[in-house]
């Protein structure tokens, strides 16, 4: 619908004014040549000081047409590292649950900074895959190598 | 002088002999409005629909008989009126999807002075919705449910227009709720009809990747997901058996869908920790119980009980009779498969005996097989008098627009102040409510975004999307700006020049009919909208543009509203004409849901 196109290239707009430190967020480029502005690639920092730090994790950015009436989908590559992170590479977090803290004036500068957020501190009450999930409950010292194997593949030059 | 000329007044009659509407569907409200169309001797008329007729539009749909079935709408429709056209109206039906902009591009749109809907989905109200606006076209839109009814007169940019109130899209439902966690009958009833009859005795693809991804998209458990495709794996083996007469088909289905999926459901713990736990059916403990309502004649007459709700015992008995005869039906060879039809009484005695047990299990409320089939056959309720009564007040609406001798495009003159959207209903005291016509929203995701028109592209002489950028700004005061085809592509921005020095010709998805929109990168003035034609000249619309209400204004003032949505805040109130109704009509935002 016109509200979804017009809010997305808003969204870009607002992008390229201002955006945080260290992220980068922009339209897939389609085969015919133009900018689908449904499908976005962003690239997360990991904060500094955390064991994410010094990498920039990819995530896809989905928007549905009933956007942003309804929220967009984001996914790190499949099988990301991370106990809210399905195995599908799908993010679960309550401001991307239509059901939950989705509202439609979110921005998605406000959605990649809270994908970093959740980076380093996971929910456990919303477990999304088994390995990190129980590793980060029961066993941080594996957790901890993992999380830096894994921002390791991901480091930022 | 004829009595219609009497009526209607000699100019008005006059100018209603001499013009063209449009009628859009010619299903339920479109047969009742065609009949009025013609009896008050429009010279021309135009009927578009898509669809074919069936049996069961039959007891309302009143131009239709049964020999008509399975030809198309529109055409029988034009026809059956024939022996009433006592004016002599020019009739034409054409049978096609209305957002087919092939055969109906916006020229041919153009010819007509007035566009009735007569439709049943939301997609192409909003279609034709847009192009009214394009054309700045009077548009009378209508919809009933049941007892309820509604006419609304949509003048472009003078009125509210169709999108102006929001509309509820239709819900769907996760999968893992409607397969593990159910928590209301509609759950059930979804998975009775979507999953379990579906997966028995319809047609099937091989879906299981796209089950699995789906599944893994969506749910947080393994272990969860390993059950959920352990169970279709199973249900395969089953849909085997239908093809054995004689085969423990009903009991084998019965005892893994009811006991051995329920218990292996209640293992997962993790389902459980908020909810209550399913409790598996235990058929041994019913069996003799079952087996005398199975072997009493008499119990078929539970299967004529569709308004009370059927006990435990009763919905099985239902659900092995339903099973029997599915299975004799497919393993005769009489059928490959059996679609779901509510029409269908064993698919639907199926459908409604197995959600019922289901919500037995996971400790819903049961409900009657009167109510499943209302719910699984999307039925809404059509009433052949409130199409009827809808369908005049369609037409007595539009006689004040003839009153006044033709204006410019998008000048009504004071007929939308006149105007007056109506809602019939079976409320004592609000039979027939009526409320003049709300201003357009500024919020409107149609008529308040942007301004419309008309891109004329010449085929021969096409310019290239850089000089269409330079053209389109130097025309319109913008000074920079964002262009976006369809949908969702971005074809150019500040940002984004890869397109620039190629003819619109060459950029992929520019062709006739389809959208482009121009948005200002600096935020001062609203957005365009052009609807693209190719031709033979190059041609901009003459439009002045207003200037934009700025977005951080709007989503603080929906903030403050409490509700978050971008296009909710600003509804008018509703100005009551009718003196003896105290309370404004419930129904706004109704025609969407509606059917014919």
């Amino acid at each position: 619908m016109s509200l979804c196109k017009t809010r997305l290239q808003e969204e870009r707009k607002q992008w390229r004014k201002d955006h945080p430190f260290g992220f980068y967020a922009k339209p897939n480029k389609a085969p015919d040549g133009s900018l689908d502005l449904t499908q976005w690639t962003a690239g997360i920092p990991g904060r500094p000081g955390t064991l994410w730090a010094d990498a920039s994790f990819p995530i896809t950015i989905t928007f549905p047409e009933e956007y942003p009436s309804k929220p967009p989908k984001v996914k790190f590559p499949s099988g990301f590292y991370h106990p809210n992170v399905y195995p599908s590479g799908t993010v679960c977090l309550s401001i991307l649950n239509e059901e939950q803290d989705w509202r439609p004036a979110i921005t998605l500068k406000q959605i990649v900074m809270g994908v970093q957020e959740l980076l380093d501190s996971p929910n456990p009450d919303s477990p999304a895959q088994e390995p990190a999930w129980k590793a980060y409950s029961k066993d941080r010292v594996t957790y901890e190598k993992k999380v830096r194997e894994q921002a390791k593949r991901y480091a930022t030059g | 002088m004829k009595s219609l000329e009497r009526v209607l007044g000699p100019e008005r009659y006059l100018r209603i002999r001499n013009t063209s509407v449009l009628m859009v569907g010619a299903g339920g409200i479109g047969c009742e409005l065609l009949k009025n169309l013609i009896l008050c001797g429009f010279g021309t008329i135009h009927a578009v629909d898509l669809d074919t007729i069936t049996l069961s539009n039959l007891n309302r749909q009143f131009l239709f008989r049964q020999k008509d079935i399975d030809q198309s709408k529109s055409l029988t429709v034009v026809k059956a009126v024939q022996n009433f056209n006592y004016n002599d109206c020019k009739l034409e039906g054409h049978h096609g999807n209305i957002m087919d902009t092939e055969k109906f591009p916006i020229e041919w749109w153009d010819q007509f002075s007035y566009i009735f809907n007569a439709l049943d989905n939301l997609e192409a109200r909003r279609y034709v919705n847009k192009m009214a606006l394009f054309l700045r076209k009077p548009l009378m839109e209508s919809g009933t449910t049941g007892f309820d009814g509604q006419i609304q007169p949509i003048f472009p940019y003078v009125t509210e227009c169709f999108e102006c109130q929001p509309k509820v899209t239709p819900k769907t439902y996760p999968v893992c709720t409607i397969r593990s966690t159910p928590s209301q009958p509609i759950h059930c009833i979804t998975w009775a009809k979507e999953f379990l009859y579906h997966q028995l005795f319809d047609e099937l693809e091989d879906k299981t990747q796209d089950q699995r991804r789906q599944l893994e998209s969506e749910t947080l458990d393994r272990q969860e997901i390993d059950n959920l495709l352990r169970e279709s794996n199973e249900l395969a083996e089953l849909r085997r058996m239908v093809l054995e007469p004689g085969s423990q088909f009903a009991q084998e289905l019965i005892h893994k869908i009811f006991q051995v999926d329920i218990e292996r459901l209640v293992n997962i713990e993790s389902l459980w920790r908020t909810r209550k736990v399913p409790e598996p059916l235990d058929l041994l403990e019913l069996q003799h119980e079952l087996d005398a309502l199975l072997q009493e004649p008499r119990s078929q007459t539970i299967l004529v009980k569709d308004t009370s709700t059927w006990t435990l015992l009763e919905n099985l008995y239902v659900l092995i009779r339903a099973l029997e005869s599915l299975q004799k039906r497919i393993s005769s060879g009489e059928e490959s498969c059996v679609p779901f039809d509510k029409d269908d009484e064993d698919s639907l005695n199926f459908v409604v005996a197995a959600a019922n047990l289901r919500s037995v299990v996971f400790h819903i409320d049961p409900k009657t097989k009167f109510d499943i089939k209302q719910i699984a056959g999307n039925i809404i309720p059509a009433i052949a008098t409130t199409n009827a009564i809808i369908s005049g007040f369609l037409v007595l609406a539009s006689l004040p627009f003839y009153d006044q001798e033709p204006r410019s495009r998008g000048d009504f003159g004071p007929v939308p102040q006149t105007s007056s959207t109506v809602f019939t209903s079976i409320r004592p005291n609000k039979y027939v409510t009526a409320a003049a016509l709300s201003q357009p929203s500024p919020l409107c995701p149609a008529c308040s975004l942007s301004a419309r028109g008309i891109l004329h592209v010449s085929q021969k002489d096409a310019p290239t999307l850089g000089q269409l950028v330079e053209i389109i700004k130097k025309k319109y005061g913008y000074e920079d700006i964002a262009l976006i085809l369809g949908k969702a592509k971005l074809i150019y921005d500040v940002d984004f020049d890869d397109n620039v020095d190629r003819s619109v010709l060459e950029v992929a998805g520019f062709v006739s009919g389809e959208l482009l929109q121009v948005q200002d990168d600096n935020d001062e003035l609203e957005n365009l909208e052009f609807y693209i034609s190719l031709g033979d000249k190059n041609e901009l619309p003459e439009l002045v543009l207003r200037q934009k209400v700025k977005e951080k204004e709007k989503v603080k003032e929906n903030e403050e509203n409490g509700t978050g949505e971008l296009n909710n805040g600003a509804l008018e109130p509703v100005e009551i004409i009718d003196d003896e109704v105290e309370e404004p009509p419930t129904k706004r935002q109704k025609i969407l849901d509606i059917i014919d």
